[in-house]
């Protein structure tokens, strides 16, 4: 993956195709700041992306944006591990043993569907308004797309790969772990793409109904105190933060898959 | 001696409707140590079916498997068995190396296991390969892979399913020949299993050739051709081609 000489080209080349998507963005900026400085949105609703930037820089550079950052970083990743892992560990079992899909199935098809941020209410009432309550938000939300991905995958590794297996003489574990995981892998990793993405959507939700710390009650906050140039400014700081983690997600996701077809140089 | 039996075996499938399909019914078959046997017959005749049970992959209905004199019902130490589709049997995500060390890994542990995937892949041509991945490589060498994944195994058995159909046929020529060095050198007992007659006489001590529907041994046929053998002027040996004048009439007449 080390190359600059013959990288540059590919991502300058790639550059150019991004260059069409970004000029959309630049006019769209520009075309508020123009709208709302000729009095054609109103001033209390939208400020100008100007003063959003000038709040932006305020909070980047006096270091503010670091701790609700870190605190809805630090929420969003440990639900995402929590859930993944119990959602990939629970899909092997369904997928490998019949006797665990049989005990729980019916418990997945009828807590799969419920929208999880529905779920946060009920579960402030027994865990309180704390950490344990929003990581728990977070990693059901997780859990479920990973798991039925990771039954899928487990599910369709291929007979003639297992009967390998099975003929020099692999045990269960030596296959689950060495086989049957690595192929259900890019299953696994498409189920957690999608998780990544409701992982955060919870993590806000779950500060915002629990009225403290991270990004999420910020905006809630800023948006009751008509702060409203520092409530999008921390939705700027939001909306990077879904980019990065999907970006890094995306690149980690090329490099454990690099045998797949798509990914072969 | 008899290395693998096949004694009376019977083998249903569940039908959805009805009873139970019989496609094999009470077939025998021995193989003695280090000989090699070609199982020949036409595609859907059960002849994978054969060699599964055979390896211990797929359960019999009724009878028995045994080798070196032991009940098969499991997947036996002695046997490996080398599939047709080495682009399935193969793992896409790891080296040419740790796809061998698949044989013995889980024994010996990872690192020792690359060091007998090395010797394994000198043996069968591609030494120097270790670090491809399979997508990389040719499909005869993908098959020899296949081959040195088996053979570090140490197995005193190999079952093989059309192992070379899956390939050119200059490439088929090639693999031949290799099976027929390892098989003289390691003193192996081969059990192979085609549909292509040429194959079955060049490299057979016997054939069993099968019927169909409920799949039998119809025939069993001592090849009688001396060894070595030569991939031109074997095949240009008069009891090569009365042979193949002869296994070609059953073959085809069947079809009619």
């Amino acid at each position: 993956m080390i190359c600059w000489t013959r990288c540059w080209p590919a991502m300058s080349r790639r550059l150019v195709a991004a260059l069409p998507g970004l000029v959309v963005l630049a006019l769209i900026l520009a075309g508020l700041e123009v709208a709302v400085n000729a009095g054609w949105i109103r001033r209390a609703l939208m400020p100008p992306p100007s003063a959003i930037g000038l709040v932006l820089w305020d909070l980047l550079e006096s270091g503010e944006f670091a701790a609700p950052l870190l605190a809805t970083m630090k929420l969003v990743f440990s639900g995402f591990v929590i859930g993944s892992a119990i959602g990939i560990a629970g899909g092997v079992a369904m997928g490998w043993f019949p006797a665990a899909y049989r005990l729980l199935e019916p418990l997945v098809e009828l807590v799969r569907p419920i929208p999880k941020a529905a779920l946060v209410p009920p579960l402030m009432l027994f865990l309180g308004i704390g950490e344990t309550m929003k990581i728990t938000s977070v990693s059901l939300a997780v859990l479920f797309p990973v798991l039925v991905n990771t039954l899928q995958g487990v599910r369709g590794v291929d007979r003639m790969m297992l009967d390998a297996a099975r003929t020099h003489g692999w045990g269960t574990r030596h296959t689950l772990w060495h086989l049957v995981l690595p192929a259900a892998l890019p299953f696994i990793l498409a189920g957690m793409r999608i998780s990544l993405g409701l992982a955060l959507v919870l993590a806000v939700l779950a500060e915002m109904l629990s009225g403290q710390g991270g990004l999420g009650f910020l905006i809630l906050d800023m948006q009751r105190s008509f702060l409203i140039r520092q409530m999008y400014a921390w939705l700027v700081i939001l909306a990077v933060l879904g980019l990065a983690l999907n970006t890094l997600f995306l690149l980690a996701e090329r490099r454990a898959l690099h045998w797949q077809p798509a990914n072969r140089p | 001696m008899d290395f693998l039996e096949l004694d009376s075996v019977t083998k249903e499938f569940p039908n959805r409707s009805g009873p139970p399909a019989r496609i094999m019914d009470r077939v025998s078959l021995s193989v003695r140590e280090g000989e090699f046997m070609a199982v020949l017959g036409p595609s859907g005749c059960g002849k994978s079916t054969l060699l599964q049970m055979a390896a211990g992959l797929l359960p019999v209905t009724s009878g028995e498997v045994r080798i070196a004199g032991r009940r098969v019902t499991a997947p036996p130490p002695e046997a490996v068995y080398v599939f047709q589709q080495y682009t399935r049997s193969l793992l896409p995500w790891r080296t040419v190396r740790d796809n061998v060390a698949f044989a013995v890994e889980h024994r010996i542990g990872r690192r020792r296991a690359r060091d007998a995937a090395e010797t394994q892949l000198g043996q069968v041509g591609l030494a120097g390969f270790g670090d491809h991945f399979p997508w990389q490589l040719s499909g005869g060498m993908q098959q020899r892979v296949a081959i040195a994944r088996a053979l570090a195994a140490e197995p005193a058995m190999l079952l093989m399913d059309e192992p070379f159909s899956a390939v050119d046929a200059l490439t088929r020529l090639d693999l031949q020949a290799l099976i027929l060095d390892i098989w003289t050198q390691r003193k192996l007992t081969v059990m192979l299993v085609t549909h292509d007659v040429d194959e079955a006489i060049y490299l057979a001590d016997r054939i069993a050739m099968l019927t169909q529907h409920p799949t039998g041994v119809s025939r069993m046929v001592e090849v009688g051709l001396p060894r070595p053998r030569d991939p031109i002027t074997t095949r240009e040996a008069p009891r090569f081609l009365e042979l193949r004048h002869d296994l070609l009439d059953t073959l085809l007449a069947r079809h009619v």
